[in-house]
C-alpha cells in the first residue's frame, strides 16, 4: 500500500497533517524529505518525535530518492512531506512515482503572490510547478480532507504561461 | 497581547507565559480566565494563522527572548506547529519549557501558582492538573 499521501506544506509535521489527513488516510508511517531538517540532529528528533504511533523518518531529498521505490512497496500507509515547490520537483525528477501533489500550505513570505489564504507563490514556485507539470505532476491545492481540492494552475494561470 | 490587569507590580520570581494555538483559542482561553479570576497581566498570546514555520517560530522567538529567567510556552496539542515552532524557538533562549494540551483548568492552576514555582516544577505541576481536570461523569438512566 504505502504512499497514500504526498505533500507539499511548509509546515511539515501539523495539525492539519496528524489530524485531519492522519485520521482520514491512517498512516503507520511519515517521511519528512527536507534536506535542511535532516542536517540538524536536534530538528530531526523534534520531528521524530511530533507524532506518537507513527514512525517519522526525516530523509534526505537524495536517501528518499534511494528509498522511495520500496517504500511503495511496503505494508500500510505512508505520507511524504516537503516543505516547497523545489523540493517536490527534486524528488519528482528523481522517482517516478511522485507525481501526485498535495498542495496543503505554502504561506506568506516577501515576494510572494497570494493565491488563497494558505497558498503565496514567488518565481521559483512557479517554476518549480512549470518542470513540474511537465512530468505530467498533479498539483491539487487542498489545505484539509473536508475543503475542495483545486489544481493549482486553475488559482494561477502565470504557471502555464 | 497581554490582558490588561489592574494587579501590583509583577514579582521577580514570576514565571511568564506565552499562549500559542490555532485560530483564536489563546483569546477565548485569556477572556474565559478572566471571567473566572479577573484581569491577569504577564500572559501573552499568538495564533499561527496564515503564518509559515519560519514566521511562526520567528514570531515565538520574539517574545520568549524577552524573558530574562526563562517562561512557559502553552500550545494546544503535541505536534501541532505552535509545539514544533515553539520548541525550535525556545530551545535558544534558557528554561523555557512547553506544555501542550493547554486547558482552562491548567491556566487557571498556572495563575495561582506562578509566583511560587520555578519554571520546571511548575511545567510539571500543570501537566498532572491539567490531567487530572478531564474526568468523565456518566450519567444513570432515570
Amino acid at each position: 500500500m504505502s504512499w497514500v499521501l504526498h505533500r507539499i506544506d511548509d509546515r511539515l509535521i501539523h495539525g492539519q497533517v496528524l489530524v485531519a489527513w492522519g485520521q482520514r488516510l491512517d498512516p503507520e508511517r511519515i517521511w519528512v524529505v527536507d534536506d535542511g531538517v535532516a542536517a540538524s540532529p536536534w530538528e530531526r528528533d523534534l520531528f521524530r518525535e511530533a507524532a506518537p504511533g507513527i514512525d517519522v523518518q526525516v530523509l534526505t531529498v537524495a536517501e528518499a530518492t534511494t528509498a522511495h521505490a520500496a517504500e511503495a512497496e511496503a505494508p500500510g500507509g505512508a505520507f511524504l512531506l516537503v516543505r516547497d515547490l523545489v523540493t517536490a520537483r527534486r524528488l519528482a525528477e528523481a522517482v517516478s512515482g511522485a507525481r501526485d501533489w498535495n498542495v496543503g500550505g505554502l504561506h506568506y513570505a516577501p515576494g510572494k503572490d497570494k493565491l488563497n489564504d494558505y497558498v503565496y507563490l514567488n518565481d521559483a514556485d512557479r517554476s518549480a510547478a512549470r518542470v513540474l507539470l511537465g512530468l505530467g505532476a498533479t498539483l491539487s491545492v487542498q489545505d484539509v480532507p473536508a475543503s475542495r481540492a483545486v489544481s493549482l494552475t486553475s488559482l494561477d494561470a502565470e504557471i502555464i504561461a | 497581547m497581554s490582558a490588561d490587569g489592574e494587579e501590583s507590580a509583577t514579582p521577580a520570581s514570576r514565571v511568564p507565559a506565552l499562549i500559542v494555538t490555532h485560530a483564536d483559542l489563546a483569546q477565548a482561553l485569556v477572556r474565559a480566565a478572566e471571567s473566572v479570576v479577573g484581569p491577569f497581566t504577564d500572559v501573552t498570546l499568538l495564533s499561527n494563522l496564515s503564518l509559515s514555520r519560519d514566521d511562526l517560530e520567528r514570531a515565538i522567538e520574539a517574545h520568549v527572548q524577552s524573558w530574562p529567567n526563562g517562561g512557559l510556552l502553552f500550545t494546544d496539542f503535541w505536534g501541532g506547529s505552535c509545539h514544533t515552532c515553539g520548541a525550535s524557538a525556545a530551545r535558544r533562549h534558557g528554561e523555557v519549557a512547553i506544555v501542550t494540551g493547554v486547558n482552562l483548568p491548567l491556566l487557571l492552576d498556572y495563575l495561582h501558582n506562578r509566583d511560587r514555582f520555578p519554571v520546571g516544577e511548575l511545567a510539571e505541576r500543570l501537566q498532572l492538573k491539567g490531567r487530572d481536570s478531564i474526568r468523565v461523569q456518566r450519567g444513570t438512566p432515570a
